[in-house]
Order: C-alpha cells, then structure tokens, then sequence
C-alpha cells in the first residue's frame, strides 16, 4: 500500500537517510526501531512531508509520487488520507478537546457542525475521554492530551496513521493507557506506522518491525525475526537488554 | 510670569478644536499601519522569497529614521516634484489645493508600519513551530493553518504590543506640525503668540494628549481583556 524506493535526504553536509526502501502492506502495523539520530523520525516526517525528501518515489495506493518533484497538491492529497501523532501531542491549546478533533473534520472534510460533532464525540468517548471533551489541552495530564492526540488523528478516517515516539514524552505511569489506546486503533485495521522505544509493546503489536542505524534499515522483518533470531550484529547489540530480559520470562 | 488659568482654558479651547484633526492622524496612521505591518509580519513569517529579504532590509533602515526628520524630507520632496508628480497621474489639482495631511499621513504610517510589523511578526514567532506541522498534518493548507491555528494564539500577545504602538502614534502625531499642519498642539499654542502664555499652552496641549491617550487606551485594554479570555487556556 506504501512503497518507498531510495529515499535519501540530508541537513546540509548531514546525510540523515542514506538510500532507504521500505514496503508497508495495506492494514498491517510496522513499528520502526532504532537509536538516536539513526533517522527514524525523519523517515516518518518524510512520509507526511513535514520534512521534504531529497531524492526517492513514494508510492501511496495508487498515487505515485516522485519526492524530488513534489506538487503542494500532492502534499495536501497525501496529507488527507493519513494522520500524525505528534511526540509533544502538539493540540491546538486555544480549542478545547472537543474543538480539537472537530476542526480536520469541519475545515478539512467540510463536514456539517452537527455532524462532525457527533463524529468527534464518538471518536473521544472511543480513548476514553467523554467526561473531558469541554477541557482544553493545558487542564489534561500528557496521557490525556496524546489520546486527544490520537481521537484527532482517528476522527479523519486515514488510511494510515504515523505515530512519532507517541508515548516519549510520558512519565512511566501514563504510557500504558495511550499504549492501550494505540492498540485499540490497531485492531480497527488501519495501517499504521509507529517509532518507538517500547520495546515490548513493539514486539505485540507489529506485524512488522524496521530496525534503522545510521540513516539505512539494517533489518527488517516479523517481530521474531527481529527480536527473537535478529541476524544483524547491530541489531543485536541494539537489542541485547531487552532480549537478554525476554529471554529470562521464557 | 504667573500663571493664567484664563490663558489655560483659550489655550485648552484651541487644542480641543484641534482633536478631531489629532484622532485622524491617529486613526487613519493606526488602521494602515496595522494593516501594512500584518502584511509584512506575515511575508517575513513565511520568509517569501525577495519580498521578506526586502520588508527586512526597510525595516532596519527606516527604523532608525527620526518621524520629524522624515516629515521634513517628505515635506521637501513633496514641494519641489508636485508638480512632475501631478502630470504623471495626470492631477489636475495645483499644490495648493492639495491636503498638507497627505504628506502627514505618508511619513507618519511608514514610520509606525515598521513599528507594528515588529510587535505582530515577535507575536507570530511565538507560537511553537509544532502548531504549524500539527496543522498540516490533519489536512489544513497553508491559509487555514494560519488563521485557523497560529492567528488566534498569537491575537493575545499582539494586543498588548498594539496598545503600546497606539499610545506612540498618538503622541507622534503632533509632529506633523514641523509642515505647517495644525492640530492639537498648534491648536493649544495658538493663542500664546498673543498672550506669551506658552507654559499655559503646552499644558492645555499635554491635557488633552493625555485625555486622548486616556481614553484610547481604555477602550483597547477592554480589547486585551477580551482576547485575554483565551490566553489563560495558553499555558
């Protein structure tokens, strides 16, 4: 469904992604791993062109778009049909939650009020957020306000959805209950694209795990693959904690 | 030299036959000051190619150009190519006919634009850059973004600035008196060149400068109070 040949992109002298290629099957869930700097978040950046690519195609559907000659139409037409979970939640803090997740569907879809608000209060009721639709973003604990997060990425109905390090910015405590909330939307079937350092939670609920380093995926493949028999020595040096922990459980 | 408070209150009447030429000044200065300045906070914001190198360039410069010497050099200008100007646009008026608060009004918006561009463009350079992408990403163009999302944070931090602005273009208005335009302080020293009550005149002048400013002032802090209604959710 998404197909990305020989990305490359660089800050300046500084090659962030060097040549990457990467196949996404329509509904299924790809986490991306890897430490800092390895690209990662600029390759989700890319996708939605928050950061504009140097060289490489970009297959979304049926729409084929060369990255190095890219329309603002294009953009916008791309844009549409996915959503961006943001690391630092980034609502808008002059609208309240309910505000929030109608304005993509008001502005964007032009959907009447009534409706739309209908639609955003069934996606907030669906994060569990029902009781704080009326509150803006500054009155909600940072769980509260990545689920917002997520309602108003859900509420547009993309066919994939990026999620930036969702839950990084979190203290410990609240990262179950968005992690919960990202698994409910994975079981919806939309296909969605997650960086990330929960390890164990990647391993769940991915059907697919993309381990980068150094601006190139050095291995990809099932969660086993990767965790359990990863055949990279980078890879597994990356993931020696946490497989030396699994492994214990075992 | 004592004080007259009968030459006070001819010279308080002059100045005060003089305020509605003062609130012009004011008003027309601030409405296309704040409206250019919008224009060249949002080019330079945007960084448009050219246009923003150029609005920064004027700005620097014309910043450190004094409103009265300013006055003086459009004034001169003004006298010496009228005519030339005229037969350009085809104006068929002579110079005589032409209003000196046209000369007024040029010098006094240029000056206050770069002013209010600064308070609007630092107000616009507030709002996180992550508001911007967030505003993309659910679909907004670029337009909606902005007056949708990044507008309507910045409104509280642009009051207060524009408020301050305004008490400036109020008391720079009387400048203009340099090209022979009078207003309230010509108004108010009017009757001194009979009387020699010039303290009594620049008195008067003072009050009711610090009444229109009074009152200007109270209306717009009715303003930000009211867009302050939304900067308490802009924690």
């Amino acid at each position: 469904m998404i197909e990305i040949t020989g990305l490359k992109k660089s800050f300046g002298d500084n090659k962030v992604l060097k040549n990457i290629n990467l196949k996404i099957e329509a509904g299924s869930v790809v986490s991306i791993l890897g430490p800092s700097g390895s690209g990662k978040t600029t390759l989700l950046r890319c996708i939605n062109f928050l950061e504009r690519a140097d060289e490489g195609n970009f297959q979304f559907g049926d729409q084929k778009i060369n990255l190095k000659h890219v329309s603002k139409k294009e953009i916008l037409s791309v844009r549409r049909k996915s959503g961006f979970v943001f690391q630092n939640y980034a609502l808008f803090p002059h609208m309240t939650v309910l505000q929030n997740v109608m304005e993509g569907l008001v502005t964007v879809r032009k959907i009447p009020k009534a409706e739309a608000c209908k639609k955003a209060e069934d996606t907030i009721k669906w994060v569990g957020l029902a009781d704080r639709k009326d509150y803006y973003p500054s009155q909600l604990s940072g769980g509260q306000q990545q689920r917002v997060g997520i309602a108003r990425a859900v509420a547009l109905n993309p066919e994939v959805i990026l999620f930036d390090e969702p839950t990084s910015a979190l203290d410990p405590e609240l990262v179950g209950e968005t992690l919960d909330v990202i698994k409910k939307v994975a079981q919806t079937g939309i296909t969605m694209i997650i960086v990330t350092h929960e390890m164990a939670f990647a391993e769940r609920i991915s059907d697919k795990v993309v381990f980068m380093d150094g601006g190139v995926v050095v291995e990809e493949g099932s969660p086993r693959d990767i965790f359990v028999n990863p055949k990279e020595e980078r890879t597994q040096k990356f993931l020696s904690r946490f497989i030396q922990k699994d492994m214990y459980y075992i | 030299m004592t004080f007259q408070f009968e030459n006070l209150a001819e010279s308080l009447q002059g100045a005060v036959t003089y305020i509605p030429i003062t609130l012009k000044l004011t008003l027309v200065t601030f409405v296309w000051s704040i409206l250019i300045g919008f224009l060249i906070a949002v080019i330079r914001n945007y960084k448009v190619p050219v246009l923003s190198k150029f609005f920064g360039a004027f700005i620097t410069i014309y910043m450190g150009l004094p409103l009265m010497v300013a006055l003086v050099i459009y004034h001169l200008l003004f006298l010496t190519y009228y005519e030339k100007i005229a037969l350009f646009f085809h104006i068929s008026k002579s110079i005589n006919e032409i209003n000196p608060l046209i000369v007024g009004y040029i010098a006094l918006i240029s000056t206050n634009v770069c002013s209010y561009s600064e308070t609007i463009r630092g107000a616009l350079m507030s709002v996180d850059h992550t508001q911007y992408e967030a505003g993309y990403s659910i679909g907004l163009t670029k337009a909606q973004t902005f007056f949708r999302i990044i507008l309507p944070q910045s409104v509280p931090a642009i009051v207060p600035g524009v408020i301050n602005n305004l008490v400036g273009t109020i008391k720079g208005t009387n400048l203009v008196s340099v090209i022979g335009i009078i207003e309230v302080m010509g108004g108010a020293i009017y009757p001194c060149s009979r009387t020699y009550s010039y303290l009594e005149g620049y008195i008067a002048a003072a009050l009711v400068y610090w009444l229109i400013s009074f009152i200007l002032e109270t209306i717009f802090r009715r303003v930000e109070a009211a867009s302050n209604r939304f900067r308490r959710q802009l924690v």
